[in-house]
């Protein structure tokens, strides 16, 4: 998580801020280590061979992992104990191939200040700026 | 296209999984596999002294508990074309280390949606998952896409 981890305030917030953008290499490592670890050692998930027997072009993330990762991200912008992601949706548009560069990124769409709540908007992006998996979630803040 | 399923099997519960125990090392190895470094999620005493008063599991280890292997026997095909396209997940309380869930899953809606690419049916099955004291936390929505 980013260094500042202090609580999120939520009358600070405003529509439009950003989260991320955050880059980082998913490696075919890491997708494995994530696969093991939740019971889905498949072949589309840990070895190229395998997935493209399956007709895939090689091995891919499973969405469950992509939906961790930009769960990560909002927990990230929320920082530590402030507030609690209440609410995710994902929706898969496109393998997320491991042993590339992603971006995750959002935006927050709405603020409600009777709930205290906020809403984004996250994605993953490839190197080609595609979105391949979108989202959306709400947050929770205390008091 | 009128889709054709009996409308008894929605809301009908047809799967109920065995407890499965949460262990230190589970949420430990999931928060390596995505790079998980808050201690809210990796460090014990300092999430003692936080609002949870423990450890408690990123909110997103709440999709891997699994349905049973006979789970889409009892999904609804339409097409030959099916795949997962999304989920919507209600996080209701923390797991901990420690509990057990359990989970339970009945097909909750069926739609039609037309796109750029022609018709798609969509197959909503809702798994709710439960700790060790019937506490609800978390409902999982899965979003399985077909194209008939």
């Amino acid at each position: 998580m980013p260094e500042d981890n202090t609580p999120k305030d939520f009358d600070q917030i405003q529509i439009g801020d950003a989260l991320g953008p955050e880059e980082f290499f998913l490696s075919k490592d890491q997708v494995r280590a994530y696969a093991r670890t939740t019971g889905m050692w498949v072949p589309r998930f840990t070895d190229d061979e395998g997935a493209r027997k399956e007709g895939l072009p090689g091995m891919i993330t499973p969405g469950n992992m992509s939906l961790a990762i930009l769960s990560k991200l909002v927990t990230d912008w929320v920082g530590m104990g402030g507030a609690r992601m209440v609410r995710l949706g994902t929706t898969y548009r496109q393998p997320v191939i491991p042993n590339h560069t992603i971006t995750l990124q959002g935006f927050v769409t709405h603020k409600n200040a009777e709930d205290r709540t906020a809403e984004v908007d996250i994605w993953i992006e490839n190197e080609e700026a595609e979105r391949l998996v979108i989202g959306t979630a709400t947050v929770q803040f205390l008091k | 296209m009128a889709l054709n399923y009996d409308p008894a099997l929605i809301g009908r519960v047809f799967e109920n999984t065995d407890p499965v125990p949460v262990s230190a090392e589970m949420v430990t190895n999931f928060c390596q596999a995505i790079g998980e470094n808050n201690p809210l999620h990796s460090d014990p005493e300092a999430a003692a002294r936080g609002p949870y008063g423990s450890l408690v599991a990123p909110p997103s280890f709440a999709v891997t508990f699994r349905n049973g292997q006979h789970f889409f026997q009892h999904v609804p095909r339409f097409g030959k074309q099916g795949f997962d396209a999304g989920k919507d997940v209600e996080f209701v309380a923390p797991i901990r280390p420690g509990d057990s869930i359990t989970l339970s899953s009945h097909v909750k809606e069926i739609y039609e949606k037309t796109g750029r690419t022609g018709s798609m049916v969509f197959v909503i099955v809702r798994s709710t998952l439960k700790n060790q004291r019937g506490e609800v936390v978390a409902h999982v929505d899965h979003r399985f896409m077909n194209r008939p």
